[in-house]
């Protein structure tokens, strides 16, 4: 239940509000996109066989632990703006604001990447020629831009049942190959066979599955109970282990590595392998069910940030202009427009894998901000909040610490061999931080500057003048006529 | 701190503004919701009946099962009902409290926008 700081809860219910099993399907729907099977293949790279589950189990044991800190976070700041009021209170509002926008453009890549990796693999089974994928990616976008454009969006419900039918038909697939006969595992317990730093960057990998099952938070507001968002962050990421370990198993069970390593949908690989056409068309829909939770929860919450910096004059006024659906129609088109633009770069270098190392490294690095802002606000915040993290200061100082080593084990991997290094993935991060650090330090200020000015020169306050000079110093200068 | 009085003064000129604003009755036709305010500074409450984009009442106390709560002080929401703040910097400093949809969230600030551009 949100309230303002030092704001008593408001009394009433919700006529209608999300529960647990939408909560959670919210947050496992979030995180297990399309570019989930690849970041499978991805720590298979680095932890061969069925070692890649003991990755996957302790990635998710320490998202247990971003759990517990984003619970916190989003007890104290129950908020779809949470991430910027946390971390603005924690490392000032322009910093707050240039990580904000980093993480912003990771919804752009997962948004291209799902688009990618669903029109290669719906060319893949239609056998068309490898040109038309592009074709598939396009119209994917254009339905997104324009259910978007129209106000279309997924009943709770529909969310739900998609979500919980995309983890049930990989896990029934997966468990139906591993039963598959004439197989055999490969290298069990050897994590660290091609060295310890190789571990290390598998659990790195391994951690991106669970990737944004955190922006649960942002639907807060709407939650039935406060502790509904707190459950949630809790369950979503052991359904998303069982699941991702079954199929990681069934992968390395069925498809030899080296037809996953270079491929955009090892899931079809792997469902043609289990059931041969049956089990390759029944991963397609899978593979095509995720892109309604991405497109959807993706445009939503990435237009909506847009348009709320823009009406706090953080970007241009036009980013703000609705349509007669309400809808941000600038915000949302730029979002497809980057989106293809992506897309197309992914789809003409090949370089998807990439896209999963970026992700994975942005990922860390938000949880090792999100462990530095409650191991800030637990010494500024003293309010009550719905969860607070057992031993919260020393775990928070660990995460810190932790995450920082995960995300530069992520952001410094050649994602496609292991016995290399690579400065591409933290390039691209430390290139897109400091666009939006230059475009904070630069333009916000502009931009904030003409706004005053409008204010300035603007209209005359409308409250009346004897209520008016006891009001809020924010709200618009009166002129003494 | 604004007594029911100056909300109510507030109120009525809010529901004029949007009553009369043909761009935003087309563009909230499809909206129909109950909203409640509290204000946490005096423990005022009222509610806000929409239906099609249309304000039908404006009365004090909470009457029907809220689709979106509002928490604020009594002042910001004299001047957001009047168009002298911008509610969603408000907002994103924590100090106005919203209860409801993203959408519907979305959709409150849609109107002072409309109404007021230029704040």
């Amino acid at each position: 239940m949100a309230h303002a700081e030092g704001l008593p809860p408001a009394p009433s219910a919700l006529r209608r509000s999300v529960g647990l099993a939408t909560a959670t399907a919210t947050s496992a729907g979030l995180a297990f996109a399309a570019i989930d099977y690849l970041g499978v293949v991805s720590v298979l790279v680095y932890a061969p066989g069925t070692t890649a589950a003991v990755a996957i189990l302790i990635g998710g044991l320490l998202v247990l632990l971003v759990s517990g800190i984003f619970s916190e976070l989003n007890g104290l700041y129950p908020s779809a703006a949470g991430i910027r009021l946390y971390l603005s209170r924690a490392v000032g509002n322009r910093t707050a604001l240039s990580l904000t926008f980093t993480y912003m453009t990771t919804i752009v890549m997962v948004i291209a990447a799902d688009a990618f990796l669903i029109g290669a693999a719906i060319r893949h089974v239609l056998h068309e020629p490898s040109a038309l994928a592009y074709v598939w990616i396009v119209v994917l976008l254009g339905c997104a831009l324009a259910a978007n454009l129209r106000g279309v969006r997924l009943a709770g419900w529909v969310q739900t049942i998609v979500t919980y039918t995309v983890l049930s038909g990989t896990a029934v697939l997966s468990v139906i190959a591993l039963f598959h006969a004439g197989s055999a595992f490969d290298k069990p317990m050897n994590l660290f066979g091609k060295g310890t730093f190789s571990g290390i960057q598998a659990v790195a990998f391994a951690l991106f599955l669970y990737a944004a099952f955190e922006w649960v938070t942002t639907t807060a507001e709407e939650a039935r109970t406060p502790p509904v968002i707190t459950r949630a962050l809790f369950i979503a990421p052991v359904l998303i282990w069982a699941v991702a370990t079954l199929f990681t198993l069934a992968v390395t069970h069925l498809v030899p590595f080296s037809l996953v390593h270079h491929s955009a949908y090892p899931q079809l690989l792997m469902g043609k392998a289990a059931l041969g056409t049956v089990g390759e068309l029944w991963m397609l829909a899978l593979t095509v069910l995720t892109a309604l939770n991405t497109f959807n929860g993706g445009f939503l919450v990435a237009s909506r940030f847009i348009y709320a910096a823009a009406r706090e004059n953080n970007l241009p006024r036009r980013f703000a202009s609705l349509n007669m659906k309400a809808v941000p129609w600038l915000a949302v088109s730029t979002l497809a427009g980057a989106s293809a633009v992506v897309a197309a770069v992914v789809f003409a270098t090949g370089q998807w894998l990439l896209l999963v190392a970026v992700g994975a490294a942005i990922e860390a690095g938000i949880y090792a901000l999100g462990s530095l802002s409650l191991l800030i606000l637990r010494g500024r915040e003293t309010r009550e909040r719905p969860f607070r993290l057992v031993a919260g200061r020393p775990l928070a100082a660990f995460g810190v610490v932790l995450f920082t080593v995960l995300f530069l084990a992520t952001g410094l991997s050649d994602p496609k061999d292991a016995s290399r290094f690579s400065l591409a993935p933290i390039g691209v991060i430390l290139v897109l931080a400091g666009l939006s650090t230059c475009y904070v330090l630069l333009a916000v200020p502009r931009l904030q500057a003409a706004a005053a000015a409008r204010a300035a020169a603007g209209r005359p306050r409308r409250r009346p003048a004897r209520a008016a000079a006891q009001s809020d110093p924010d709200a618009a200068p009166r002129l003494d006529l | 701190m604004a007594d029911w009085d100056e909300l109510a003064q507030a109120l009525a000129d809010y529901t004029v503004s949007c009553n009369t604003n043909e761009r935003l009755r087309k563009m909230q036709r499809d909206w129909s919701r109950i909203l409640h305010f509290v204000c946490s500074d005096n423990a005022t409450t009222f509610s806000m009946e929409v239906d099609h984009g249309e304000i039908l009442s404006t009365p004090a106390g909470h009457v029907g099962t809220p689709d979106i709560i509002v928490t604020t002080h009594s002042e910001t929401f004299c001047d957001m009902f009047w168009g002298d703040l911008n509610p969603v910097q408000k907002y994103l400093r924590g100090e106005i409290a919203v209860q409801g949809s993203q959408e519907d969230v979305m959709r409150l600030d849609a109107i002072s926008y409309v109404i007021w551009p230029d704040v």
